[in-house]
């Protein structure tokens, strides 16, 4: 549709009446069928004057109409399939309702009134699009009471009671619980357009001097006078009215409007001085609450807490799971390995009440195991990959050796933290992030990139929003953005909006003020250093917390708060978390200390819980009743099949231009965490690592099983295990009982085992071999971690 | 599950009885019922399937699809003279010539339409992998989330047609080249999710390989091989894994892999089975024999096909010399193929529903380098004098002119949009079409509504930039 850059108001003028007009032709002309209908059956001629004059002022008024909806539709930004029908369905009626008048005057009775009955059809059509243009696609079913199960609007809240019971006036903790909500109404639904990012209507609604005062249209609310407001009047329009708001997105709901509603009628009070934040924040600093009293053998402080937790939501503790459950899963939980037949056998055995306090003590003495298990997790948050590319020549680069050897060697986390911040030569590679080629968004800038991975992964805070324009998720400002990224730049930054340079220079600071001042005159190591300092203080409680849930999430399976990017989400246990992070400051930052003490709790201990919809998991809704079942990653998957069966991945897959020069030496065989990525573990879930991610999906795909199917790495891999296991073993009952115990730690039943030797044959074939593998590398049991 | 009922559910629910009760005419109820649920703004469709064929590198315009003023090569000859290295030759379309080595795709114009204007971003350097990444996901690299291909958003919003061929299969392209890094950067479902990813097929003539029981496995023991899966998992004590998603969706992914594995279907990806003939028209190479992929393909149902003539830095459309000799190559590669491809659908009237897509990430000069006036750094250096041959061709990089053609699924025939200066900057004059028009017009030919959109990280990303991109509607018929 053209749209008229100059409007003249008389067009404008004529266009808007066209949905008045419409009416004519509509009502006429099926007032006339009806007339007509009623003359038919009583065969009577006695109407005919008044239908013919129905007929005829109908026809003409539907002329005057479709010109003045050809009017309207040049002058107001209509589009899409719905005003397309709308139109030519319009001009079809009037052509119709034209030619029915000639039929009429010619005397053609028959064809008359077929015309007739075709004109009433084309005006229930067009009327039909036009009123869905005009209300909206629910405006009649929204008022029925049946089907209609209105969006469950959120819990109520209950500070918000007082609103349709009080009549009294508000005392002041009312006041702010009041104008907090209205905030919140106003920034989901209003911010996009209305603030400092996007002014439209030059009215902006998140100040209170700039709200009362209005936009271009005057004020749009009058205190003590909903009805007068035309804030009100426009979020009641219809959908698709000119005046509605918003423009585009959902409605506000009967609610929102009540509350808006109620709080103009209260004279829209607004109290000055700070304004409590609309958004969940999160405390900086550290809390750390009582232990609750152990009871029976809940020792642990994390079962005492969750044993709170427990009596809170009527839950009843489980027994714990099984020694051949607990070895398999601390095992692939702390080293990534499967445990060997043997040391199964040997723990289960092992009369000590202790035993499995040894075995994650063991275990996490293991330290170039752990390293290499751990090594996964840390190169997918610290996108730290094996291989560069080429738009980003010489501009990433990898910190792999400093990683293992932080890892092997247990670096406390607050100097781990310290050195990427305030890096060696070994570990800027994080902070440098990667340099583009090219003109890139303002954004991306390397100083930016470091500003937003150093929130995300070491303080659980998405400031990517904010690096473009004020957030409208949180309160952070892209002031505090810049600010942030020029603490890493030599050069001081432009603020740029959207891409755009405002002209104002950014300043220098650390995003929680309270953890202290840097100095922005200093060169950029000594800023960094300082940096560094202030983020790893004790009291910067927030670094803490979102590395303990990231080390829960990772063991239980869900974190205690989630998504682990956004630490201003609730807890399940607000205690639990604040006791974990300050007994782990409290602790030389033991990263295998806090391990321990969680592998070794009940609760890590419980049986794992299914779930059937992976959305339940990030749910608020979400109860915590034990660890969440788990599929293995990738390369917890390709080391199984390596430690059960054959090395999936030979020497020569390994990165070790990038690994440290003694690899080879504390490698058991060529680990996965270790090779460049591939299809089969991008297929199995290992991500690009351009951007950072922090976790992996366990959901399996066509594409995943396909590639498991029959993709050539895995085949070959089991084919040549095929080739040497029949060298081995010279009977299908041998090799069946042997894979059985290798893989699930079990004995076949004596159903398992008669499948599975028929596939493997009497004399055992190498085809055989490789397909009974395959099978049980599939089995659910071999895939998840119970 | 549904929660609420909009005005035209409405209507088809109730019209029978209120329509009978109002005017007691019972045919007008039926008439009105066949009313379908749409989002405003959102079409139904007119294509299914969408083939993207990929000219990798930087199809110079001026050499392939808009011709310029042709000058012959003569040892010392300016360079600045030279417009196109190759004649031209009329097309079936009235007036519009291609450069010469293009006459079969050029008798198959009157199916389809030329854009002779696209325009390439401007992202400093131009650099093929960061514009190949703009070009699939419509997004500029880098992105602090990672965006999803084209592909996959359609694998998303419409899912496979036929249950058993994957929703997005890319043909052609190798990772094991230069740049490999970059070109895996946007061939990904990004956010999306792995499930909505590419389905790799490398090398079309091994296309088979993909799709059958692993090598040296025959039929009967792979059904043996499945039959023992699911006699061991129904045979073990898994009672205490219950039903949970992981596993669940593991069970559901095998059988798809098994049904695929195992399907009639599959012997589409057998070239083998082409007769003859017509896999000689086919045969020009590894992208000819994509062509004839995709086209086995698209007659079994599938969603999104790219064939690429593959990307490998300075091979193929990435010519930095011998651009003349190299292009007499590229031509005989990509137009018996194309043309073929157009003309097997349309005769079978598949292409009424599939809509076909040949571009590149932008094109090329010889002399111009990027905008113009803005000569870009490290790049080829071609001398003003041409003293050999090897430097006669389009040898830089250009992005304000390129030609796509476009073919079927409501796309008009016989129908050229936009225009290119016929002097050196040889830049879009009229029209100018952008890469988020091109994908909106994709999306709105496939019924996917404009402001489709995921949040992700609490940032709403849309289809394409923030959900501004707009059909081009002179260009659907």
């Amino acid at each position: 549709m053209t749209v008229l850059t100059e409007s003249f108001w008389l067009w404008q003028f004529l266009g808007r009446l066209h949905p008045l007009i419409v009416h004519f032709p509509v009502g006429l002309l099926c007032v006339a069928l009806l007339l007509e209908i009623i003359g038919w059956s009583r065969k009577s001629n006695d109407m005919r004057a008044g239908i013919t004059a129905l007929v005829w002022i109908g026809a003409i008024s539907s002329v005057i109409a479709a010109a003045f909806g050809l009017i309207l539709i040049n002058q107001e930004e209509y589009g899409g399939q719905t005003v397309t029908v709308h139109q030519w369905s319009g001009l079809a009626t009037m052509a119709l309702a034209l030619i029915t008048v000639f039929a009429l005057r010619s005397g053609r009775q028959a064809l008359y009134r077929t015309l007739l009955f075709l004109t009433v059809f084309g005006v229930t059509i067009a009327g039909h699009y036009g009123a869905l243009l005009t209300h909206g696609e629910d405006y009649l079913t929204s008022v029925l009471p049946f089907g209609s199960e209105k969006e469950s609007p959120s819990a109520p809240n209950p500070n918000l009671a007082f609103i349709s019971t009080t009549n009294q006036p508000l005392n002041p903790k009312q006041i702010e619980d009041l104008n907090l909500e209205v905030r919140s109404i106003l920034a989901h639904n209003c911010y996009s357009c209305h603030s400092a990012t996007k002014t439209k209507g030059e009215l902006r609604l998140d100040k209170k001097e700039l709200l009362f005062k209005g936009g271009e249209n005057g004020p749009i609310l009058k205190a003590g006078h909903p009805e007068d407001s035309d804030m009100i009047r426009r979020v009641k329009l219809p959908a698709g009215h000119d005046d509605a708001m918003p423009t585009k997105g959902k409605r506000l709901t009967e609610k929102e409007i009540a509350v808006l509603e109620f709080w103009i009628k209260q004279g829209a009070p607004w109290p000055s001085g700070a304004e409590k934040s609309i958004y969940r924040v999160a405390a900086l600093e550290p809390r750390l609450p009582a232990i609750p009293a152990a009871t029976g053998d809940l020792t642990n402080p994390i079962d005492r807490f969750v044993n709170v937790y427990f009596q809170k939501n009527k839950i009843a503790w489980k027994t714990v799971v099984n020694d051949h459950t607990y070895i398999r899963r601390v095992y692939l939980d702390v080293i990534g390995l499967l445990p060997t037949p043997e040391q199964i056998q040997a723990f289960t055995a092992d009369p000590r009440p202790n035993k499995r306090e040894i075995l994650v003590t063991e275990l996490l003495n293991r330290n170039e195991d752990y390293a290499q298990h751990w090594l996964t997790f840390w190169n997918d948050a610290l996108r730290n990959d094996y291989s560069g590319t080429g738009y980003i020549t010489k501009g990433r680069f990898d910190i792999t050796k400093w990683l293992y050897a932080s890892l092997k060697n247990n670096k406390p986390y607050n100097q781990f933290v310290r050195e990427l911040v305030s890096p060696t030569e070994e570990s800027a590679g994080f902070i440098k992030g990667i340099k583009w080629r090219g003109t890139i968004n303002s954004s991306q800038s390397t100083e930016m990139q470091a500003a937003q991975n150093v929130a995300q992964v070491l303080l659980g805070l998405n400031l990517k929003c904010a690096s473009c324009h004020d957030s409208f998720i949180s309160d952070w400002k892209l002031a505090d953005s810049y600010a942030f990224a020029n603490v890493f730049s030599d050069t001081t930054l432009e603020i740029h909006r959207c891409d755009k340079p405002t002209g104002k220079m950014a300043g220098r600071r650390i995003l929680f003020k309270e953890l202290g001042t840097i100095n922005g005159e200093a060169p950029t190591p000594e800023r960094l250093r300082q940096l560094a300092e202030f983020m790893v203080q004790p009291k910067d409680g927030r670094l803490y917390r979102t590395l303990v849930n990231r080390i829960w999430a990772q063991l239980l399976g869900r974190g205690l708060v989630e998504p682990v990017d956004m630490m201003d989400n609730e807890p399940w246990s607000q205690d639990l978390l604040d006791w974990l992070a300050s007994d782990f400051t409290a602790n030389g930052y033991n990263i295998k200390r806090l391990m321990t003490t969680i592998l070794t709790s009940k609760t890590y201990q419980l049986p794992s819980i299914s779930v059937k919809d992976p959305a339940l998991l990030t749910a608020p809704t979400y109860v915590f009743e034990g660890m969440v079942r788990r599929r293995l990653s990738a390369e917890q998957f390709a080391d199984a099949v390596s430690i059960v069966f054959n090395p999936v991945y030979g020497d020569t897959s390994l990165a070790t231009k990038l690994l440290p020069e003694t690899i080879k030496q504390e490698i058991p065989f060529p680990r996965a965490s270790l090779v460049k990525n591939d299809p089969f573990l991008t297929a199995l879930g290992r991500p690009n690592r351009e951007t950072v991610s922090t976790s992996r999906t366990s959901q399996a795909n066509l594409l995943q099983a396909l590639e498991l199917t029959n993709g050539a790495k895995f085949n070959t891999a089991l084919k040549n295990g095929a080739i040497i296991w029949k060298a081995k073993y010279p009977t299908s009952d041998l090799i069946v009982k042997e894979l059985y115990r290798k893989a699930l730690g079990r004995e076949p039943q004596p159903k398992e085992l008669a499948v599975a030797e028929k596939i493997v044959g009497k004399k055992p074939s190498i085809e055989g071999i490789q397909d009974l593998v395959w099978a049980i590398s599939l089995h659910p049991e071999f895939q998840l971690i119970n | 599950m549904k929660s609420t009922w909009n005005r035209r559910e409405f209507l088809q629910k109730t019209s029978a009885a209120t329509m009978a009760a109002l005017a007691a005419s019972a045919p007008m109820a039926s008439l009105l019922s066949g009313c379908k649920t749409k989002k405003i703004g959102q079409t139904d469709g007119t294509a299914d399937t969408v083939i993207l064929l990929w000219m990798a590198g930087g199809m110079a315009h001026t050499e392939t699809f808009d011709p310029k003023r042709y000058t012959p090569f003569e040892t010392g000859m300016e360079g600045n003279r030279v417009l196109s290295t190759f004649k031209s030759a009329p097309t079936v379309l009235d007036g519009i010539h291609f450069s010469e080595g293009l006459q079969s795709i050029g008798k198959v114009m009157d199916k389809g339409t030329l854009i002779r204007s696209y325009v390439s971003a401007d992202l400093g350097f131009i650099l093929h992998s960061r514009h190949q990444y703009h070009w699939h996901t419509c997004y500029e690299p880098p992105q602090t989330v990672a965006a999803p291909h084209i592909g996959s958003w359609i694998a998303k919003e419409l899912g496979p047609k036929n249950p058993v061929i994957p929703a997005f299969i890319d043909i052609g392209q190798r990772f094991t080249v230069g740049e490999a890094e970059e070109l895996k950067a946007f061939h990904t479902a990004g956010f999306l999710g792995n499930e909505f990813g590419p389905f790799f097929i490398p090398d079309p003539s091994q296309g088979l390989e993909s799709v059958r029981p692993p090598v040296g496995m025959n039929s009967s023991r792979f059904e043996r091989r499945n039959q023992l899966y699911n006699d061991l998992v129904s045979n073990s004590p898994i009672g205490e894994f219950g039903s949970d998603y992981q596993k669940e969706s593991l069970k559901r992914s095998m059988e798809q892999a098994y049904m695929l594995l195992n399907s009639p279907e599959a012997k589409v990806f057998d070239l083998s089975t082409e007769p003859k003939e017509s896999y000689d028209i086919y045969n020009t190479g590894k992208f000819g024999l994509g062509c004839l992929l995709a086209r086995r393909l698209t007659e079994q149902g599938a969603r999104f096909i790219s064939v690429t003539t593959e990307y490998e830095p300075f091979k193929g459309f990435d010519t930095h010399e011998n651009g003349h000799t190299r292009m007499v190559d590229m031509k005989k590669l990509i137009d018996g193929p194309v043309a073929q491809l157009v003309a097997d659908l349309d005769k079978t009237g598949h292409l009424d529903r599939t809509m076909i897509i040949l571009a590149s990430e932008f094109s090329r000069d010889m002399m111009v380098e990027g905008r113009p006036g803005e000569k870009v750094k490290e790049q080829v250096n071609q001398p003003d004098i041409l003293s050999d041959m090897k430097f006669y061709g389009m040898h830089r990089h250009f992005t304000d002119g390129a030609s796509v053609l476009m073919f079927g699924g409501g796309i008009k025939r016989g129908f050229v949009y936009g225009k290119t200066a016929d002097e050196r900057p040889c830049k879009s004059i009229e029209n100018p079409v952008k890469i988020d028009g091109i994908h909106q017009t994709i999306y709105h030919a496939l019924g996917i509504a404009p402001d489709t959109q995921y949040e992700i990280e609490k940032r709403p990303f849309y289809t394409t930039p923030d959900g501004k991109g707009k059909a081009v509607m002179d260009l659907l018929s």
